[in-house]
């Protein structure tokens, strides 16, 4: 039963997801094809939870294929996802201390956003 | 703002489970034994258990979609609306929701009508309704009704938004604007009005002459 509840729960919590984000269409916000690629996916795996109740082997290779297909949406995702994280620049300047030898009152001011 | 993790948490355990159940064998080219991480196919009365369980969820869910489904169309309050507008009127008509002591809105053939009064501002006791539906906009006059295109090259509804603002007496309160005019109409008057776009408390709306 360890197969069924994997791919069973997968499948309804990316498909879920994915009909969230498919939904806000009817706001006006254009249709990525890549979503409903891993819709497919997402119902793929829903097939797949139910052959392996019968054929565990075979439904492992279908899930394997309908994973490969979420990935499609999911990796670009994260990959965006991370880079906007990393990318973010400071809300505010960084200052330190001068270097050693440099006058005591002046201060280096370090714009990390041209960095 | 947890299901995305979720998701993608659950896709790469699955990823790998399938990849390694896919390709998992002994050294000798033999498929490996069933354990319980990779167990063989389930024994019969696991099957009916889920499939009856399946059946249930099918039987729970199509209930569910029929109540909630029921619930919006013949019985209940239509979600069409019907504008009533002065013939000639241009200018934003405001339709402010639940006013204590207002009249409700009256229904007629499967639409609630909303009779914009000459001043534009129109106050009922009734809620706003939410959803899907198609509102028709329609000039009255003494010689009858006439359509007023709100989409196309010849439209003359703009602007239309719906929200809600704290009012002092009645606390939270809903209402719905538009405007009724020419394109050239509209920009003139949101250019007119945007230095100050602060009275919201006692709010009338102004026609275009």
């Amino acid at each position: 039963m360890l197969p069924f509840s994997l791919y069973f729960v997968t499948a309804v919590v990316t498909g879920f997801h994915m009909y969230a984000l498919l939904s806000v269409v009817v706001y006006g916000v254009p249709l990525n094809p890549l979503e409903l690629v891993s819709w497919l996916g997402s119902f793929c795996l829903l097939v797949a939870a139910y052959v392996s109740l019968f054929r565990p082997r075979a439904a492992a290779r279908v899930a394997l294929i309908a994973c490969l297909a979420m990935w499609c949406f999911y990796a670009p995702a994260t990959a965006n996802f991370v880079r906007a994280k990393r990318d973010k620049a400071p809300a505010v300047s960084q200052w330190m201390r001068p270097p050693a030898g440099a006058a005591r009152d002046t201060s280096w001011r370090i714009e990390t956003a041209c960095l | 703002m947890l299901l995305p993790y979720l998701a993608i948490v659950l896709l790469a355990v699955v990823t790998l489970y399938s990849a390694v159940v896919s390709f998992r064998q002994k050294p000798d080219g033999e498929p490996a034994a069933p354990g319980w991480v990779f167990p063989d196919a389930p024994k019969r009365t696991a099957r009916i258990f889920v499939g009856v369980a399946t059946l249930l969820l099918a039987i729970g869910l199509g209930a569910w979609f029929k109540i909630n489904g029921s619930s919006v169309s013949p019985n209940s309050i239509p979600r069409s609306w019907r504008f009533l507008i002065p013939e000639g009127y241009r200018g934003w008509v405001r339709v402010e929701f639940e006013i204590p002591g207002a009249p409700p809105l009256p229904a007629q053939a499967g639409q609630i009508v909303l009779k914009i009064p000459p001043t534009g501002l129109l106050r009922t006791s009734s809620s706003e309704q939410y959803g899907w539906a198609e509102d028709d906009y329609v000039f009255y006059a003494s010689g009858g009704l006439q359509p007023i295109p709100d989409s196309g090259a010849g439209k003359l509804i703009w602007g239309k938004i719906n929200n809600s603002e704290h009012s002092g007496s009645s606390g939270k309160r809903s209402y719905e604007e538009f405007f009724v005019g020419t394109q050239q109409q509209f920009k003139d008057q949101a250019e007119q009005s945007r230095p100050n776009d602060s009275p919201k408390e006692s709010h009338v709306p102004a026609a275009v002459p």
